[in-house]
């Protein structure tokens, strides 16, 4: 019950902000104010419905899905590689202007079958044959495929629930201690040989001095860190956004948390994280209460998926790591995500109804 | 068979919800509290200066009117013509678009292709280069309906505004002119730039990034606040008499220099005209419009001479636009002769008795000092008192009294009539004299300095001073601003006449001005003669030797100090006249007809009636002076002594023509026609039927109507039953202005 209201509270504020972030540009650059909100609202209540149906599906019957699942992301992921809209090769184009994005169904697939793995091998875990190489297997697949989109921050995201999956699921630890020295190696290796990563090192000098080039590529993280800093203690107000104002490159999207900060404040956004962490907490407490090890593994997975998300989209928005791209949970424009995002809290409402259901 | 999740996943699933707390959300809640706390101010500020854009709005600059409300300078809407290069080449690869503007500019505006096209290119903004500034709003109306008409694109207008003086080349150096930024650059209008110029308003306005003002209440408006307007001691009609006659003057005497001018109240020191000639036309203030110096710059205008050229334009224009009146600083010659005399008896160095001997000429440290009167006459003034000796303007005589007063003394009330120092007139630029230091004086000083030589002083600093001498010894403030009024007509400030200092006492101030009116009567002021006022005054002529070189003709500033009635000053009146190209050019046979063509204008204007002592109202002409070939203001000053009236007929400084003619008989009263160009159609009237009118009636139709002049013979002209019996010419006869028509009268009582 507590994660249903966290889950309803957090749509609500996403829809009020994306509305007051998303106007004045919705209205230069689409001509209607309300663009984007209503195409926002439509999916919300898409997506609550659908989570509401979900929660009451026994999430069991994932069990049957998953392969099925991994074949149509993986084949998506393929197909989205020819097939996209505009340049780049994120989104299939459905019907009319809507579109389709396989990375959100990869994160959700991920979840699955790491969760069916996990629930059947758990026993085997230390065992790298069942506990670290059919799941490098698979995120190293759907990673090779998210790069070449390329999606570097879907890939970093599902990499991380992967991860927290392994660990979670009972992984040998030396293997996360290699996994990390591979990572340190690998950071060390950007930034020492230029043009190792395209981009890597430009990137990385913006996250330090973003003031360098304000017009150019700092301009995004610079407008996002006087939006932030317009707000202040208690903000500008609900509405007064000024960087808003097509200061802010499309202030719907990834960088939305920027400004409910100009405008609630660091006592708001404080509160809006906040809600963030107890919707964690809560989905762990669920993941612990289950009965059995899928939907334990099934809980964690999504409710990793919404608290990594979040803290990466704020920690970008305030530069506190570099400019991946990333959105916000619930707040951030985006018909598909919204839907997949409930219909995942359905699932992770469907594993908390069960455990009840079996406490009785 | 359900697995339960093992205490170990529990347990990890803390240590990953501990983690996601502490290195997640902790560390971005930190973060922002840097962003939004620690940092906010400055963030915020510099996120307000990209959003908040800051309008001018631009302020009403005030108006300057003289005494009477006549506008002397006003502002009025004008704009700057824009165009947006950005806008105008998007989208026109064939360039028909570039070509529109180009052609409307050229036909609308008169700018060179060539130019706009240099605008169009230039790379520093393609949103905003201006093309012409001060477009008036008819113009700039006219373009915008030709631009809406045939679709231009890309030209835009901004509001600005252009300041108009009516009156043209009037009174310039006293109002100045402003620049193009809208700020005064000399005169009143710099003087009182911040007061005239009010303050800038300021909308505040949240503008979106394409400067587009944002749909919310964040726009602020600072109203801007309009300048005052400046009311002036000014008397327009005044200013006029006094440009009029410096004009003449101008022409008359081929001044090489200026002619400087100044009409002050000498009670209390307001300014009531003020000019020199040549000056400047404050509407177009960098134009030269002095034909000399027009001929002299085009003389430079060649290819090769470009830079001299340059550079004479420019000291042309600073010349022209420099006040003489209070920048200028000159060798007031005897005009001075007014302080030294009243410094002498108000010290009481000397007193009226004290005789002053003069032989033609005295040894001054082994110079010899000549009276102008020996150059004449080879023989000296002889025994003189005071009275005598200001009516003589004797030289040695004053070389007498500078030395009775010695240096200390003399310098004493040199500084005391404020001519050591600044006026304070409210006018930029004013300078100080330029004097002796006391300690360095010797005898040759003190003995030149008494009659008016080495030292200068501003006209202003004189006029303050000789005023002070007359005025019952008050040594004022002179001022030109009488009042700041707001844009409703609110008086917000007026200027209180200022007593500096009593100077000499009432008693001496007295006898000054008695002494001065007889310089006027039976001196060398005569030419400043007004019958019906009493008039006192006093002559300068001063040698400019410094920067002359030997064997050049001696250069000269003559001048001369008016006022009037000696009884009861009212005004004061100082010409001075920089190197009149003439041979003979004195004060008094130069200066001092100007100063009294001037008076006999003003005096009547400011409601000072006349009143004809007996003996001008015997010095009645029978006959008409000789005034061929002599320059207008000779000729007005002859008239005006003999108490008749002129008409001054065209533009010319010399009198080419006159009816009636030299010694022709003409009434008391008449009037002369003076002609100053040649008539290529000589203006002729028709002599009226006066038969059977009364003396009254027929003086009418004659005089006010016709423009002649009658001569009334026969009885019974004193009294109401006159009946004209005679005229010659006769009814119908086409005679030149002025021509005298005889009539003869008879009386009708006496016949019944």
């Amino acid at each position: 019950m507590t994660f249903l209201v966290l889950v309803l509270t957090l749509v609500f504020i996403g829809l009020i902000m994306l509305f007051s972030a998303s106007y004045a540009y919705a209205y230069y650059n689409k001509g209607d104010s309300f663009h984007y909100i209503k195409r926002q609202l439509l999916f919300a209540v898409a997506g609550v419905v659908m989570m509401l149906v979900v929660s009451r599906i026994n999430y069991h019957i994932l069990h049957r899905f998953s392969l099925l699942l991994l074949l149509i992301t993986i084949t998506l992921l393929i197909v989205v590689l020819f097939y996209h809209t505009g340049n780049a090769r994120r989104w299939i184009p459905i019907i009319g202007s809507f579109t389709f994005q396989p990375s959100e169904l990869a994160k959700f697939s991920v979840v699955v079958v790491f969760a069916q793995l996990i629930s059947i091998n758990y026993e085997r875990m230390k065992n790298p044959r069942y506990g670290v190489w059919p799941f490098l297997a698979i995120l190293g697949m759907i990673a090779v495929l998210m790069i070449l989109e390329p999606h570097l921050s879907g890939t970093i995201l599902i990499l991380s629930i992967g991860i927290v999956m392994m660990f979670i699921g009972g992984t040998d630890l030396r293997w996360f201690m290699l996994g990390g020295v591979c990572i340190i190696i690998g950071l060390v290796i950007v930034v020492l040989i230029p043009g190792a990563v395209p981009y890597a090192m430009s990137r990385l000098e913006y996250w330090i001095d973003p003031w360098k080039d304000a017009q150019g590529d700092g301009f995004q993280t610079i407008q996002s860190l006087l939006a932030i800093g317009s707000g202040g203690l208690m903000g500008v107000g609900i509405g007064n956004s000024r960087q808003k104002h097509l200061y802010l490159p499309e202030p719907q999207n990834d960088f939305i948390f920027s400004i409910v900060c100009e405008e609630l404040g660091f006592v708001g956004a404080t509160l809006i994280i906040l809600i963030f962490a107890l919707l964690v907490w809560r989905g762990f407490v669920i993941a612990m209460r289950c009965r059995d090890r899928f939907g334990t593994m099934l809980a964690v997975g999504l409710t990793t998926q919404v608290g990594v998300q979040t803290i990466l989209n704020i920690a970008v928005v305030s530069n506190t790591i570099p400019n991946t791209g990333i959105s916000l949970p619930f707040f951030s424009y985006g018909g598909t995500a919204l839907v997949m995002l409930l219909a995942q809290m359905g699932v992770i409402l469907s594993v908390s109804r069960q455990s009840s259901l079996e406490k009785e | 068979m359900v697995k339960q999740p093992s205490y170990h996943m529990k347990s990890r699933i803390v240590v990953i919800l501990v983690g996601m707390l502490i290195f997640g959300f902790c560390v971005v809640l930190h973060q922002l509290f840097r962003l939004q706390i620690v940092q906010g101010s400055e963030l915020q500020s510099r996120a307000l200066s990209q959003q908040l854009r800051t309008n001018r709005i631009a302020a009403n600059r005030g108006t300057i009117y003289d005494t009477n409300g006549v506008v002397l300078a006003q502002s009025a809407t004008a704009y700057t013509v824009c165009i947006e290069p950005g806008t105008i080449k998007k989208d026109d690869s064939d360039g028909t678009k570039q070509q529109k503007v180009i052609d409307t500019l050229v036909s609308q505006l008169g700018v060179e292709e060539e130019f706009v096209r240099k605008k169009l290119e230039n790379p520093d903004s393609y949103y905003y280069q201006k093309i012409k500034t001060k477009v008036e709003k008819p113009e700039a109306d006219a373009l915008m309906a030709y631009v809406s008409e045939n679709g231009v694109k890309g030209i835009f207008l901004e509001e600005d505004t252009i300041r108009r003086y009516p009156y043209e080349n009037f009174a310039a150096n006293v109002l100045g002119w402003v620049n193009s930024e809208n700020v005064g650059a000399y005169g009143l209008e710099s003087y009182y730039n911040k007061v005239l110029s009010g303050t800038a308003g300021r909308s505040l306005s949240m503008r979106n990034s394409a400067g587009v003002t944002m749909p919310l209440e964040f726009e602020q408006v600072y109203d801007a606040q309009d300048g005052n307007s400046l009311v002036l001691t000014i008397d327009e009609k005044i200013q006029h008499f006094l440009e009029k006659n410096l004009e003449t003057a101008v022409n008359e005497h081929r001044v090489m220099q200026r002619v400087t001018g100044i009409i002050m109240d000498v009670q209390t020191g307001a300014v009531l005209a003020m000019a020199s000639k040549p000056d400047f036309d404050p509407n177009d203030p960098s134009k030269i419009i002095d034909p000399k110096k027009i001929e002299e710059l085009e003389s430079l205008n060649t290819y090769e001479q470009r830079e001299q050229y340059q550079e004479a334009l420019r000291q042309a224009q600073f010349a022209q636009w420099r006040n003489p009146s209070v920048s200028d600083p000159y060798e007031p010659g005897s005009v001075f002769k007014i302080i030294t005399a009243s410094g002498a008896l108000e010290s009481g160095a000397i007193d009226h008795g004290t005789q002053f001997f003069c032989q033609g000429w005295v040894d001054v440290a082994g110079n010899r000092q000549r009276c102008w009167v020996w150059d004449q006459n080879h023989m000296g003034h002889g025994e003189q008192n005071i009275a005598d000796a200001v009516r003589n303007s004797c030289n040695p005589a004053f070389i007498d009294i500078g030395q009775r007063m010695g240096k200390y003394i003399f310098s004493d009330y040199f500084s005391n009539f404020g001519l050591t120092e600044g006026t304070g007139i409210d006018l930029p630029g004013e300078v100080k004299s330029i004097y002796h230091q006391v300690e360095n004086m010797g005898i040759a000083e003190v003995s030149s300095c008494s009659f008016g030589q080495t030292f200068k002083v501003t006209p202003i600093q004189l006029i303050t001073a000789v005023s002070a001498a007359v005025n019952g010894g008050h040594l004022m403030q002179p001022y030109v601003v009488k009042q700041i009024v707001d844009q409703n007509g609110n008086v917000i400030s007026t200027t209180e006449p200022k007593v500096k200092r009593q100077v000499v006492s009432e008693a001496v101030s007295k006898d000054i001005a008695l002494m001065l009116e007889s310089v006027v009567t039976e001196g060398s002021g005569k030419a400043a003669r007004i019958p019906g006022y009493r008039i006192g005054g006093k002559t300068g002529t001063s040698e400019k030797l410094d920067g002359r070189k030997t064997g050049d003709p001696m250069k000269y500033v003559v001048s001369f100090f008016g006022f009037a009635p000696v009884d009861d000053p009212q005004i004061g009146c100082l010409v001075l006249i920089d190197e009149p190209d003439l041979y003979n050019a004195y004060g008094s046979t130069v200066a001092a007809p100007v100063v009294g063509s001037i008076l006999a204008d003003v005096l009547p204007y400011i409601g000072i009636e006349p009143q004809y002592t007996e003996e001008e109202l015997e010095n009645v002409a029978t006959q008409t002076p000789m005034l061929l070939d002599k320059d207008i203001h000779d000729a007005e000053s002859i008239l005006r002594i003999a108490g008749l009236k002129y008409k001054i007929e065209g533009n010319g400084t010399t009198v080419l023509r006159q009816v009636p003619g030299y010694q022709e008989p003409i009434p008391k009263d008449g009037r002369v026609v003076l002609y100053t160009e040649e008539a290529t159609e000589e203006e002729m009237v028709a002599v009226p039927n006066v038969l059977g009118m009364t003396v009254a009636q027929a003086n009418r139709e004659i005089v006010d109507i016709a423009g002649l002049n009658i001569s009334i013979s026969g009885i019974g002209i004193e009294g109401s039953h006159s009946q004209a019996i005679s005229q010659s010419p006769e009814a119908g006869t086409m005679v030149q202005h002025g021509t005298v028509v005889t009539v003869r009268f008879t009386d009708t009582s006496l016949a019944g």
